[in-house]
């Protein structure tokens, strides 16, 4: 049989392959797993997608949807596809404005509204929508008192469905039959954080490549549970869950309430999991809190187990290999702490945990991974379908993103912007050419490419490093071009390093930095040392500081080209105070104010002295004031292009 | 059930605690399926009345009536059986036990079963408790508490637990619901949740409602109709909009020289 090219064909296949024998949908109701096999779900799309027709659903029309990932949301989405339409997803949190210019740029005909806080919504701007025909909303609560004829159920839609499969009973095969795997399966409009939404065209084609890379990397199972809880408007959920779900029968679970998600997870122990950065660093602090509350002999035996849990993760990310003791003593690990942990998490079947968005700290994923968790950073975005690079198991490296999926294509441009290509690659923002043009590109080969807007490079070992948005990138007077935003969040990751300012503009060839030592963790470092010290100013300027210090940043520097490395640095003699105006009170550097302040330190830095001498005036909270004359010294890295 | 559009009857009841008048000849009723608000300064005799409708006081004189059935002197569980359901100002639920437990033994009232079978779990005993159990579980989606369904209630924030107070009322099935300041202590967020969950009550099941309320503009816009209390007596009694313009009622809240 020929292989399906769009969504519904995958869905139908499913359906013949497995019927009424196995699950396909869960959601909790009521306090219990309500199933669905694969048959009822076939009846719910087939009953909806002929309602839709029956309402006047044409092939190509756009569909807009807003609502928490529920099972009637799936089957819409899969509805709209296989009448030939084409969903449009709005977030839950959209406001009534934003929601109007996603319908009315979209054109869309039709608005499916999960409840009352979303019709309402929609009727407030009903006015300036007057190319959608109907509000479907599937959760009737609170709605028993509205009259307005433009909303209508989404039983009311089944039952007209169920009324013209009974006239025209091979119509929706037909319908199914009739898409092809270029038609457009969805319009994803990104957040824009700059100016107004895109709405990005992704055809069937391209979310089928996309979950197939993914699957070509770890196989997808009829059998893996996912549990779906990012906005369904968003298309990670789309090439995580909906699309996995059709391809490969991975079932699909949703929670009872918004609230329950981390309950729900424990109860349904996912094979995969996908959580942005932020949640990750929210675990972290959840499970420091539940192990402090926790007995005695929990918190005894985490402490005596972690540590082996980090060293056979560090271990394994030296691609070394574990003493029989030391996998003796993590195999105890695992039985008295890491498992148990895990199973607390609903992390016990996990093959794959992701994170995407902002980088995770080298901290957190080593936590992770000493727990026994397989965490790994993945890089792609809206326009690429969710697909881009992804750690391998064996081959994570905490400064980069991965390295790209099979079938996906890196390359960086003459600018140091990041370019993807592949089958996955969207093919324009839907009536916006301006956008699309400065987005999109298509080579001789016709391979799509996009152009990401970041700047990053690919190091020896194929791994992606992902910099900062092109457009903050710094150009060096010797043409290199740096991100100070990069440079500084990574020294930040040190625990030595309590804040950094990177200096580096036109004017200067190299890139130096001002540090603020963490007077706390330093100082406790030195005490283990045995290295006395009496003030924050003796203890920043001591030698063995800076060959700590020293350490970090040369760490930092190895993940960069060799043209955007930190060459000199500075510990500084006193902290950024928020109270001298030196940070904002949100910790935020005020670095015109800084690097005016500090002009000589910096000064020094690219004049080839070794010391400088300092007097910063000190401003007591009396009023009075004093000044502090002390020397600083100046570290400097030797490279290999540039011997000091 | 009678058709009578009177539902409740609050015939002239007075009652006084040793010297103290709590309550002076109060009279008014309370009309099938309306929402009908208790007001009045501190001491006015607010949650006395409701505590003379659902039993814990005996008026002195006079009658309370509840479907045309005199129910002046039935005692609190029976009045309970009859399908008049409260909660209360200070929270009185079962602290140690979790959310679930705490509704489940409000259906406790209509379980047939004995305590053998149901010692056994078996048979009756077992399809009836999970026949309770889906209607608590109804009531757990409609209140939106499911991610506190095993949390022990001594735990929860107060906006929660008052959530689950109502939910405990409402695990009775009340034909008559009466709410003694649900919204006490809650933030404007809590507070329009719950006047939100106060109106779909009264809008799915046609419950008739009587809620004693502090924040005015909240009760000017869900009730229907309003009865003020001043010192133990009746002095005003009609629409939100007749009682904002009443003139004893702006004097009992905002002093004379207004």
């Amino acid at each position: 049989m020929e292989k399906p090219d769009t969504l519904p064909k995958h869905f139908m296949e499913k359906v013949a392959h497995y019927g009424e024998s196995k699950v396909a949908i869960r959601q909790k109701d009521l306090g219990i797993w309500q199933e669905y096999t694969w048959q009822d779900s076939c009846e719910q799309v087939r009953n909806l997608t002929l309602g839709l027709v029956a309402l006047g659903l044409e092939r190509g029309d756009k569909i807009s949807i807003v609502g928490d990932n529920d099972r009637q949301y799936i089957w819409a989405d899969l509805a709209i596809m296989a009448a030939g339409g084409v969903t449009v997803g709005i977030f839950t949190d959209a406001n009534p404005s934003e929601m109007e210019y996603v319908i009315v740029h979209s054109e869309s005909r039709f608005a499916f509204a999960k409840d009352q806080e979303q019709c309402d919504k929609h009727l407030e701007i009903k006015e300036n929508i007057p190319n959608i025909q109907k509000v479907i909303y599937w959760e009737p609560r609170g709605m028993w008192n509205y009259d307005d004829p433009w909303l209508i159920s989404y039983d009311e839609v089944s039952r007209l469905g169920v009324q013209l499969h009974e006239q025209q009973p091979h119509l929706f095969d037909e319908l199914v039959a009739k898409g092809a795997g270029d038609d457009l399966a969805n319009l994803c409009y990104t957040s824009g954080t700059t100016g107004l939404p895109k709405g990005a065209m992704l055809t069937h084609d391209i979310f089928l490549s996309a979950v197939e890379t993914f699957h070509l990397l770890e196989p997808r199972q009829d059998t893996d549970n996912v549990l779906s809880f990012t906005p369904l408007a968003w298309i990670a959920e789309h090439t995580l869950a909906v699309t996995p779900h059709v391809m490969y029968g991975v079932i699909v679970n949703f929670p009872e309430a918004p609230e329950t998600i981390q309950q729900n997870i424990r109860e349904i122990a996912p094979d995969f999991l996908f959580y942005p950065s932020r949640l990750w660093e929210n675990l972290t602090a959840i499970i420091q809190v539940r192990i402090n509350d926790s007995a005695w002999i929990n918190r005894f035996l985490y402490k005596l187990f972690l540590p082996i849990g980090y060293k056979v993760a560090d271990l394994r990310y030296e691609k070394k290999p574990a003493s029989p003791w030391l996998t003796f003593l993590y195999w105890l690990g695992e039985f008295f702490v890491f498992r148990p942990l895990r199973g607390q998490l609903g992390l016990t079947k996990i093959r794959t945990a992701i994170t995407a968005g902002a980088s995770l700290s080298p901290d957190m994923l080593r936590f992770f991974r000493a727990l026994g968790i397989n965490l790994k950073q993945v890089y792609s975005s809206t326009e690429t379908a969710a697909a881009g690079t992804q750690h391998r198991d064996d081959d994570v490296k905490f400064a980069s993103v991965g390295t790209p999926l099979p079938n996906i294509e890196f390359k960086i441009s003459t600018d140091g912007e990041i370019l993807v290509g592949g089958k996955n690659i969207f093919t324009g923002y839907y009536k916006n050419e301006e956008a699309t043009a400065l987005s999109l590109s298509v080579d001789e080969k016709g391979t799509r490419w996009f152009h990401t807007g970041d700047a990053g490079y690919i190091d020896d070992d194929g791994h992606l490093i992902y910099l900062d948005r092109v457009k903050d990138m710094i150009t060096l007077s010797s043409g290199d071009k740096y991100s100070p935003q990069y440079l500084e969040g990574r020294l930040k990751f040190s625990p030595y390093i309590q804040h950094a300012m990177a200096i580096g503009a036109e004017d200067k060839e190299y890139v130096t930095t001002l540090i603020n030592i963490d007077f706390d963790n330093v100082g406790r470092w030195a005490e283990k040392k045995g290295i006395t010290y009496t003030t924050f100013l003796d203890l920043s300027q001591k030698q063995e500081v800076y060959r700590l210090i020293q350490e970090d940043v040369e760490r930092v520097n190895s993940s960069l080209p060799p043209g955007a490395r930190i060459r000199k640095f500075v510990l500084m003699h006193k902290e950024f105070d928020a109270d001298e105006a030196e940070m904002t009170r949100t910790r935020k550097l005020r670095r015109g104010l800084l690097a005016e302040r500090y002009q000589e330190i910096i000064d020094a830095m690219y004049d080839g002295r070794e010391e400088c001498k300092v007097s910063a005036v000190v401003r007591y909270r009396d009023g009075r004031t004093s000044s502090i004359e002390t020397m600083v010294h100046i570290a400097s890295l030797e490279s290999e292009e540039n011997p000091a | 059930m009678s058709k009578d559009p009177i539902h409740l009857n609050v015939d002239n009841i007075s009652l006084s605690f040793g010297g103290t008048q709590a309550l002076m000849n109060v009279s008014f009723e309370v009309e099938r399926g309306e929402i009908l608000a208790i007001i009045g300064p501190n001491g006015a005799g607010k949650t006395s009345t409701l505590n003379c409708i659902s039993g814990f006081y005996r008026p002195d004189r006079g009658s309370i009536s509840y479907e045309g059935q005199d129910i002046t002197k039935t005692p609190t569980h029976k009045i309970a059986r009859l399908g008049i359901a409260r909660t209360f100002q200070n929270i009185a639920l079962y602290t140690g036990l979790s959310t679930l437990d705490n509704l489940m033994a409000a259906r406790h009232v209509q379980m047939r079963s004995g305590m053998l079978a149901c010692m056994l779990y078996w048979g009756f005993a077992h399809r009836e408790d999970i026949e309770h159990r889906r209607v608590v579980e109804e009531i757990i989606d409609f209140l939106e508490i499911e991610h506190i369904r095993k949390a022990v209630v001594g735990a929860l924030p107060h906006g929660l637990r008052k959530r689950v107070e109502l939910g405990r009322a409402l695990a009775l099935e009340p034909n008559l619901l009466l709410l003694d300041e649900p919204m006490t202590g809650m933030n404007l967020e809590e507070k329009e949740d719950m006047a939100r969950f106060i109106l779909d009550i009264h809008e799915l099941k046609n419950t008739t409602i009587v809620l004693i309320e502090h924040d005015m503009g909240l009760v000017m816009d869900i009730a229907d109709r309003i009865v003020v209390l001043d010192f133990g007596s009746k002095i005003a009694e009609g629409a939100p909009e007749e009682i904002r313009n009443n003139p004893a009622v702006i004097q009992a809240y905002l002093g004379q020289e207004y």
